[in-house]
């Protein structure tokens, strides 16, 4: 990052944090909660989705593991920041066992055995726990909403952090280059197997803090609310609209999938997924980098032509 | 355990149907139709419709083969025609992705149309069964199975006996050689992804005769790839088999855990047979 788009965005993240004093308003906090969430979430799909190249149908199954976990752990009495641990620990736990099998599928496999997994964690969970969990009278005393904000803060500035270091580390640019020509980047020793695996543990790992979140956030929810596979098409959908493999992406992308969801809360069915699920297709066909791409476009092109601007009022003075 | 078995076969024949529509785009052009289930799904509110207005189910599938004839080419022109000259990597990645899309939105859109209720068609003869050898036998279930071997009996004299089809084989082994011996490539890319959409009729209404949702379409699609890759890409023979294997397999596995592992159980037939045996189990040489 430049040094001067520092100050904007620590000031922008300053206002964020300031939220909870300036304003009482629940349904605000709320929507910011889940704006964090998406981020979380689509920033580890970003991860192994945009960087790895590895299209995963099954980021909700990570998600719904590192809700269950935290949220067993946490009403087991121990604090909530150690059970959030453990929720991303059992999610990257999960990638281990069932995740890396899938990696070895090539690539037009792996979409649809990701999404066949999340599909039988979700029905597993689903028979496992059939009732609603609840927290107890004395959780519901100690809640408190703006404690669930920072903590969702705290993890999606982690999370976004977590992958811009790492998307700039030597371990990032080797899952790039992978993605980009598996081959070529085998021949001269990066190994595309190992880098894949890291990829995929961290970006479960982040997916499991999110799940943590929401185990924290919600009072009551079906066990398996967070593995249903609208938690997996989520990050598909906000990272690729946003911009595939970039950090504002994915952040771009929740505020727009955030933003129509609220604009068509209100009405029959899911009108925010039609506009999306047509969203998505315009930009697969029409524009792979994401809408980031058109903006980064818009830019060069106005710099281009501000350029020509002024280089033709120079040719006219001399 | 036998009558288990009878609807585990009659499911599987469904299941077989159901992934010649998956096996035969995949197989050909090599797309794949995540948003077949939803195709499926959209066939059954259009079955629905017809059995509003007095047709019945059996002999509205027709009209829903035309019509879904109809809206797979124009599908088919605004979205899927521009990958025709991708390498094949990039053609299964791209088409999943788009249809993916297509598959968020024709579920809510069929939501906006029709609710999100659950419905069924449910003409009087949904519930008759008849005897054999004491085992109990639905009789739109076996029409069913009989629909399916026709099917696939169809579809292999059109392959093996026409022009047309024998110019989708080609296109299928190479479709670079194919165009240049004269082969109109997107035209039978057209036609191909027009016929397995509209193959999706029959499955349309033997769901329809059971019960659907808008949204359960990708659960539909799930059962269709499972069989697909079970019967090796793109060998459209193997899907019957396979089919059956799978229908038999969800028995069993109702019969020893319960009806609410049923799902589990073969989609994790499926994951394993995809890290172990990644060419399917039906596979045959030679095969289109």
């Amino acid at each position: 990052m430049h040094s001067r788009k520092i100050i904007p965005v620590i000031l922008l993240l300053a206002v964020i944090a300031l939220f909870p004093v300036m304003t009482r308003s629940e349904y605000i906090l709320n929507i910011m909660i889940t704006f964090f969430l998406y981020v979380i979430l689509s920033e580890s799909w970003n991860l192994i989705g945009g960087f790895a190249g590895q299209i995963s149908l099954g980021h909700s199954a990570f998600f719904g593991i590192g809700a269950l976990v935290t949220r067993l752990v946490w009403l087991s009495g121990i604090p909530v920041i150690p059970a959030l641990f453990a929720g991303g620990i059992g999610a990257a736990a999960l990638a281990c066992s069932v995740g890396i099998p899938c990696l070895r599928m090539t690539q037009a496999y792996f979409p649809i055995g990701t999404l066949a997994l999340a599909m039988i964690a979700q029905i597993t969970i689903g028979n496992i726990f059939p009732l609603p969990g609840s927290l107890s009278s004395e959780y519901v005393a100690a809640y408190n909403l703006s404690s669930r904000y920072y903590l969702a803060f705290a993890v999606g500035i982690f999370t976004v952090l977590t992958v811009y270091l790492f998307a700039r580390s030597k371990k990032g640019l080797a899952l790039v280059a992978i993605r980009d020509d598996e081959g070529a980047a085998a021949a001269v020793g990066v190994k595309p197997f190992q880098h894949k695996i890291l990829a995929l543990l961290v970006s479960s790992f982040m997916a499991g803090l999110g799940g943590g979140i929401f185990a924290y956030q919600h009072v009551s929810y079906f066990y398996s609310a967070p593995f249903e596979l609208s938690w997996a098409f989520l990050p598909t959908l906000t990272t690729f609209i946003g911009g595939l493999g970039t950090i504002s992406g994915p952040i771009i992308g929740s505020v727009a999938f955030l933003a129509l969801s609220e604009l068509f809360v209100l009405n029959l069915g899911e009108i925010h997924l039609l506009v999306f699920g047509a969203t998505f297709v315009l930009i697969v066909m029409f524009l792979p980098k994401g809408l980031f791409s058109l903006s980064v476009g818009i830019r060069s092109f106005l710099r281009d032509w501000a350029l020509r601007l002024i280089g033709r009022g120079e040719a006219k003075k001399l | 355990m036998g009558q288990t078995l009878v609807y585990g076969i009659l499911n599987g024949s469904l299941y077989g149907i159901i992934a010649l529509g998956i096996a035969l785009v995949f197989g050909i052009m090599k797309y794949l139709n995540l948003a077949q289930g939803t195709l499926i799904i959209l066939g059954a509110y259009i079955g629905l419709y017809l059995s509003q207005l007095g047709l019945d189910p059996f002999l509205s599938i027709p009209v829903v083969m035309v019509a879904l004839f109809l809206f797979a080419a124009v599908l088919f022109k605004t979205c899927f025609s521009r990958l025709i000259n991708f390498d094949e990597e990039e053609k299964i990645k791209n088409s999943l992705l788009i249809s993916f899309g297509l598959m968020l939105f024709l579920d809510n859109l069929i939501t906006v149309i029709w609710t999100s209720d659950e419905r069924s068609i449910t003409p009087a003869y949904s519930g008759i069964t008849f005897e054999l050898f004491g085992l109990r036998i639905p009789l739109i279930g076996l029409a069913g199975a009989l629909l399916a071997v026709i099917l696939i009996l169809l579809l292999h004299l059109f392959l093996t006996r026409t022009y047309f089809g024998q110019s989708v084989v080609a296109v299928s082994q190479d479709q670079e050689a194919a165009s240049l011996m004269g082969v109109n490539v997107s035209l039978t890319f057209l036609t191909s992804f027009a016929i397995s959409v509209s193959i999706a009729s029959i499955p349309s209404m033997l769901i329809a005769l059971q019960s659907f949702s808008p949204t359960v379409g990708l659960h539909w699609f799930n059962k269709g790839i499972v069989v697909v890759i079970l019967s090796g890409i793109g060998n459209i023979y193997g899907v019957l088999p396979a089919g059956l294997f799978l229908g038999i397999i969800e028995a069993l596995s109702v019969y020893i855990f319960g009806p609410s592992y049923r799902e589990v159980t073969g989609l994790a037939v499926f994951v394993l047979i995809l890290i172990l045996v990644p060419k399917g189990l039906f596979r045959r040489r030679g095969a289109a």
